[in-house]
């Protein structure tokens, strides 16, 4: 049997002993401990060394609040810092290491910072390292000397390097009733709102529901309440309505009742099932939540408050009831309310020596004496404890203390101990009701703060509002309920429940000024004075005293610091605790792991757009690259081929005799309906409702404001049909642009859209050769240009699968889009190939594509980089004068028609190296001074066809520098070099060969 | 003439993957009909775009909102105001083209440009609560209905086809993206790819 494990009495299950390590040793715990259970069972103390000072800490709470025992957990190769021991479940084989300590917890070389004493005030950062260099030891030049040191020193858990494994997944709820939390205030609610018929989902962030039923030690309907709450639990689990969340923390209450939380789906298993996530991120819409959050105990802030052994006193009850674990054999209590005195009797009970009940109030109610007696000790009333002593709690001294004044009088009295359980009173856990909206509320007589009044729809019931006994718990959570979805309440009797009836008032003593340091925010190491300094310092705001002290900002969110903290300040004001105001409660309730927010993107962050020749593409050796979502072919590169001899070796065959690419990834519209040729006169500047049917044109968009938006062909497939093309980086943008315009500009218009991007499969087949090589395999129309002119459309079949091809060319050359159905895409792919095999036909990549068209002078995104406008691109020949369109009104603004505007240009390059894109385009300058910036390169390759580099450029002035000479400046790749400015239209600026 | 390609490629992989052991928890298959068709209304003739859906398929095709009908050969259903997404057999496009006049709205073949991926099985629902920000629970979605989602950037029109099945209509470049996904979501569950 384990040192200070109790011979019964518990919920764990005894019979089944799992072993786990603490900073590599060995340990045995049973199923239902949590680490700090189980550890506390083993007789450990110490669980960590605090943030700043390197002071030993233990565990001073049994669940969410704890600011102490913050363990690492190594599981699969990755650490996680920063878990609560009180909440972290032990399995087989769990590995936890205590943290902030070197070399070992025992021995810590930091715990020298204790000795520093003031050194790390609030402020010490600020005071020591901010403002302007005043000497060797001020400044922000001292701060980057000193940063590396604080640094490895200063931090709580560290995290590792190793790629995260494990699962994560997102999960999307909707129902009629969140319940959160699950004690005898929420399984009622989720009772009566079940009863109803609705749809519940009831949140715990505890693995067994119950909440205090699991600890109180009392009666439920004439059972123990643990067990009512288990009976309770297995009817709501039975009820298909009712879906049951345990290890799920409700972190997050926004907008609209959407609800976030956090189950923690794995982590208490050795090992988790394939495809099983670790945690699982809620999302949950609900149409009325009831909080049953319950409260959180505070402790009393004194001198030495922060030594291992000492603890809430709520905790150390639940640790004997819950887990059956006795947190020291020697126990002193120390309280400003009655409810310590139910943890003396449990403590008692269950097997400790209560040595003292140490309580700062003069009088006392009669059924707190008779739980003193129970416990067996007489109180020590009108007395506080102003000490500790030991590495471990071994003593503690108490003094005659003045309630009313704060004034500590006589002898001060020792006590030997190995555990004072403290008790400060309680504060509702008003986080998720804050974070719907509304300031908290103070209540003086309870010295809490009150949830506001509900600004979105949900109800409080239990601790949460203030009440103090299960009986009003039981009541307000079925009337909660049963209102949450406008029913009755049920007419069965309520369970009754028997408790002491306690003065539910604490004597409002936050604090016991003594001698030492007093922790008020245990884990940022944040005492007393240091309140009271930041308050001498002008911090009036708690706020600011938040931000500057840290108080409240560590990964407990303060929950068993801030009523002290507020309360200290409050007193050095002088002022009430409401006139100082309160912090808001802002998501997450409690830490959340970044994985669960990623959740199913976590492995994928975004989908693979492919076309349908894509496997082909891989397959023939093609290095995919992304274009968006899109992945399309660079090159197909051949053994030992660097990327610009493949893309030469592709863009010269398609000069030669002829090339095919995949070109599905271009945008498709639909354009439908009676107004379809009206409405693309709208959108383009040039005219389409003159476009005869089976041809196809080239039209630019403008946005409003006059800057070039996208380009492409528009086929007249129809009287009213109209297929649009637009860039594959721009056609979801050219898409809400046309759908923004029907539906709020022109809603007259009877015009539809619909992306067919998906529908169509697009090869171009282009060079001199490419209409031998689509006579070769078409059936059903001519090619010649007769049958088939520039711009026209025909439809065919090749090998039995229908297509549509028009003759357009970007590439310069004789070419052909041809369409077919996307499922038929790789089979017509394939027979053009094969047709092609006489012509040595290549299939050629985007940097090939990119090569044709620079050689060609045709712009695409890094043109139209929404700066431009189309006489920026020498497209002002589009700008038809014969009707209105979108952009014509803003787009000769005298700034859009500034001569001085960078306009496009050609570059060569005079050095035979290669141009940058982006670069800088300077007329004088060198390697190491820059010269001043007329432009930029917007792309560049090699031109087989003209055996040079070559770029197209946006250059101030454009045409007018045509055959002048300039220099490329790109200071990140230490290019400087010579380049001639010409016309964009590099080769075949007549355009014969596509018309041949 | 050539089959249509599945856009599925090697994910799709036959056969049980995944769960607890005890059975699938949900049959993943693709079941693109031959003709998917989008049938549009002008403003105020959504009925008669239902009534014409409706004579040309056999179904019952109401103009609510979220409205869809199921039959053996043909479905349809609400995909956005006035749209309508119909799937039959290869004859659909030539008649809905002829039943659907200019004067009461467009129709767009899609038949290769959508895939349609199935559902089903006990845990549907819950695999299907992984990916969509919607209420798939038979009271809200009801057999027969459709909701028009996306997950991401992914676009998605589901409809639900059985009490424990969904058809998820996706743009067919997403498809094998959205598969995979699906499968990954659904290994917790155990799943069975089927043709």
């Amino acid at each position: 049997m384990s040192p200070r494990r109790a011979r019964s009495g518990g919920l764990i299950d005894r019979g089944r002993a799992i072993s786990f390590t603490f900073d590599g040793k060995a340990y045995t715990g049973h199923a239902g401990d949590t680490l700090a259970s189980a550890l506390l069972a083993n007789g450990v103390t110490l669980f960590g060394r605090s943030f700043k000072y390197h002071r030993p800490r233990g565990v001073y709470t049994a669940g969410v609040d704890e600011p102490n025992a913050l363990v690492t957990v190594l599981k699969d190769g990755v650490r996680e810092p920063n878990i609560p021991a009180t909440l972290l479940e032990i399995h087989d084989g769990l590995e936890a290491d205590s943290q902030n300590r070197f070399p070992s917890l025992d021995f810590d070389l930091n715990a020298v910072n204790q000795l520093g004493g003031p050194l790390f005030s609030a402020g010490f950062y600020y005071k020591t390292f901010m403002g302007p260099v005043m000497g060797p030891l001020k400044g922000t030049r001292f701060w980057m000397f000193c940063e590396h040191f604080i640094r490895r020193a200063a931090g709580l858990g560290r995290a590792g390097y190793e790629k995260d494994p494990a699962r994560y997944e997102r999960m999307n709820a909707f129902c009629d009733v969140l319940v959160i939390g699950s004690g005898p205030a929420g399984l009622m609610a989720a009772e009566a709102a079940a009863l109803a018929g609705k749809r519940v989902i009831l949140a715990e962030q505890e693995p067994r529901l119950g909440g205090t039923a699991n600890w109180s030690g009392e009666t439920i309907g004439g059972v123990s309440a643990a067990d009512w709450a288990e009976a309770m639990a297995e009817k709501l689990a039975a009820m298909d309505n009712v879906r049951l969340l345990a290890r799920t923390t409700v972190w997050g209450y926004y907008d609209g009742n959407n609800l976030a939380a956090l189950e923690r789906v794995a982590d208490h298993l050795a090992t988790a099932p394939r495809g099983l996530p670790r945690h699982r991120h809620w999302s949950i819409r609900a149409a009325k939540v009831v909080l049953a959050t319950g409260a959180l105990e505070r402790p009393i802030v004194f001198p030495g408050n922060d030594r291992p052994g000492v603890m809430l006193a709520g905790a150390a009850m639940r640790y004997a009831n819950e887990f059956g674990v006795l947190p020291g054999e020697r126990i002193a209590v120390f309280t400003n309310n009655d409810s310590a005195y139910r943890a003396a009797a449990a403590l008692r009970k269950a097997g400790a020596a209560i040595v003292a009940i140490i309580d700062v109030r003069q009088d006392i109610s009669a059924a707190a004496r008779k739980l003193a007696e129970e416990a067996g000790v007489a109180p020590l009333t009108g007395h506080a404890v102003v000490g500790t002593a030991g590495k471990r709690l071994a003593k503690i001294s108490a003094q005659r203390f003045d309630a009313a004044t704060g004034r500590l009088s006589g002898d001060v009295r020792p006590i030997e101990v190995d555990c004072l359980a403290v008790s400060g009173g309680w504060s509702p856990a008003i986080h998720l009701a804050s974070q719907a909206g509304g300031s908290p509320v103070w209540d003086e007589k309870l010295s809490a703060f009150l949830p506001p009044e509900p600004t979105q729809d949900w109800l409080g019931a239990g601790a949460l509002t203030g009440a103090a006994t299960t009986a009003e718990a039981l009541s307000a959570g079925r009337r909660a309920g049963s209102a949450a979805v406008g029913a009755e309440a049920p007419s069965s009797a309520l369970p009754e429940a028997a408790s002491p009836t306690l003065d539910p008032f604490p004597a409002p003593v936050f604090e016991i000024k003594a001698k030492g340091k007093a922790f008020v925010d245990l884990q940022h190491d944040v005492t007393a004075d240091d309140i009271r300094l930041a308050h001498r310092e002008g911090f009036v705001s708690v706020e600011h005293l938040k931000r500057y002290t840290t108080l409240g900002m560590a990964t407990d969110q303060g929950k068993t610091s801030n009523v002290p903290g507020l309360a200290i300040m409050a007193e050095a004001r002088g002022l009430p605790i409401d006139r100082v105001g309160a912090t808001r409660f802002r998501p997450p309730f409690a830490p959340v792991s970044i994985g669960s927010l990623a959740a199913e993107t976590h492995r994928h962050l975004k989908p693979d757009r492919l076309t349908p020749m894509h496997d082909w593409h891989v397959e023939r050796g093609g290095r995919m690259m992304p274009a968006g979502l899109w992945h399309r072919p660079m090159i197909y590169g051949e053994l030992g081929e660097t990327v610009e001899q493949a893309y030469i070796r592709e863009a010269a065959a398609v000069r030669r005799s002829v090339g095919i690419c995949d070109v599905s990834t271009l945008g498709k519209i639909a354009v439908k309906g009676p107004d379809a040729a009206e409405f693309l006169d709208r959108v383009y500047t040039n005219v389409f409702s003159t476009l005869p049917i089976g041809k196809a044109r080239y039209g630019l968009m403008l946005r409003e404001d006059g800057i070039v938006l996208d380009d492409g062909t528009t086929w007249r497939l129809g009287e009213h049909d109209f297929l649009m093309t637009t860039t594959t980086a721009n056609a979801g943008k050219v898409m809400q642009h046309l759908e923004y315009l029907l539906d709020i500009v022109w809603p007259e218009l009877r015009v539809h859209l619909t992306s067919v991007t998906d529908q169509w499969a697009g090869a171009s087949v282009a060079g001199p050769n490419a209409r031998k090589v689509l006579e070769a395999c078409i059936t059903g129309t001519g090619l010649d240009d007769a049958a088939l002119p520039f711009m026209g459309i025909v439809h065919g079949a090749i090998d039995d699968v229908p297509v549509m091809i028009c003759r357009l060319s970007f590439s310069g050359e004789l070419a052909y889009e041809v369409y077919c159905g996307a499922g038929h895409g790789l089979h017509v792919w394939e027979a053009l190939v094969e047709a092609g095999a006489p012509y040595g036909i290549v299939p050629y990549g985007l940097e090939a594509l990119g090569t044709l068209r620079i050689e060609k002078g045709h712009v695409t995104g890094a043109e139209m980089d929404g700066r431009t406008t189309a006489r920026d691109l020498y497209l002002d020949w589009m700008l038809s004068k014969k009707k209105p369109f979108v952009g014509s009104a803003l787009m000769d603004r005298e700034g859009l028609i500034d001569r001085n505007r960078i306009r496009l240009v050609g570059l060569i390059s005079l050095d035979g190296q290669p141009l940058g894109g982006g670069a800088h385009i300077v007329e004088k300058g060198s390697l190491d001074d820059l010269g001043a910036s007329i432009g930029h390169v917007t792309a560049f390759c090699y031109s087989p066809a003209l055996q040079k580099y070559i770029g197209l450029a946006l250059v101030k002035g454009g045409k007018a520098r045509h055959g002048t000479r300039a220099f490329v400046s790109d200071p990140l790749r230490r290019r400087f070099g010579p380049v001639e400015i010409v016309s964009h239209h590099f080769f075949d600026p007549e355009g014969r060969r596509m018309h041949g | 003439m050539a089959e249509r390609l599945s856009p599925l490629g090697a994910a799709f992989r036959p056969g049980m993957h995944g769960g607890p052991g005890a059975g699938p928890g949900v049959r993943l298959s693709e079941v693109t009909p031959p003709s998917i068709m989008e049938a549009t209304a002008w403003p105020g003739r959504k009925g008669a775009l239902a009534e014409a859906i409706s004579a040309v398929t056999g179904l019952s095709l109401s103009a609510r909102p979220n409205a869809g009908a199921v039959s053996a050969e043909a479905s349809a259903f609400s995909i956005a105001p006035e749209r309508f997404l119909v799937c039959g057999g290869a004859e659909l496009p030539a008649r809905l083209a002829a039943a659907i006049t200019i004067e009461t709205g467009t129709v767009v073949d899609l038949s290769h440009g959508r895939t349609a991926l199935r559902i089903a099985g006990p845990r549907a629902e819950w695999v299907l609560s992984k990916l969509f920000a919607v209420d798939v629970a038979p009271a809200a979605f009801p057999v027969a209905e459709a909701r028009a989602t996306s997950h991401h950037e992914i676009f998605a029109q589901i409809q639900r086809t059985g009490p424990d099945q969904f058809d998820i209509f996706v743009f067919r470049s997403f498809a094998r993206a959205f598969w995979t996904m699906l499968c990954d979501a659904a290994e917790e569950v155990g799943y069975e790819a089927a043709g």
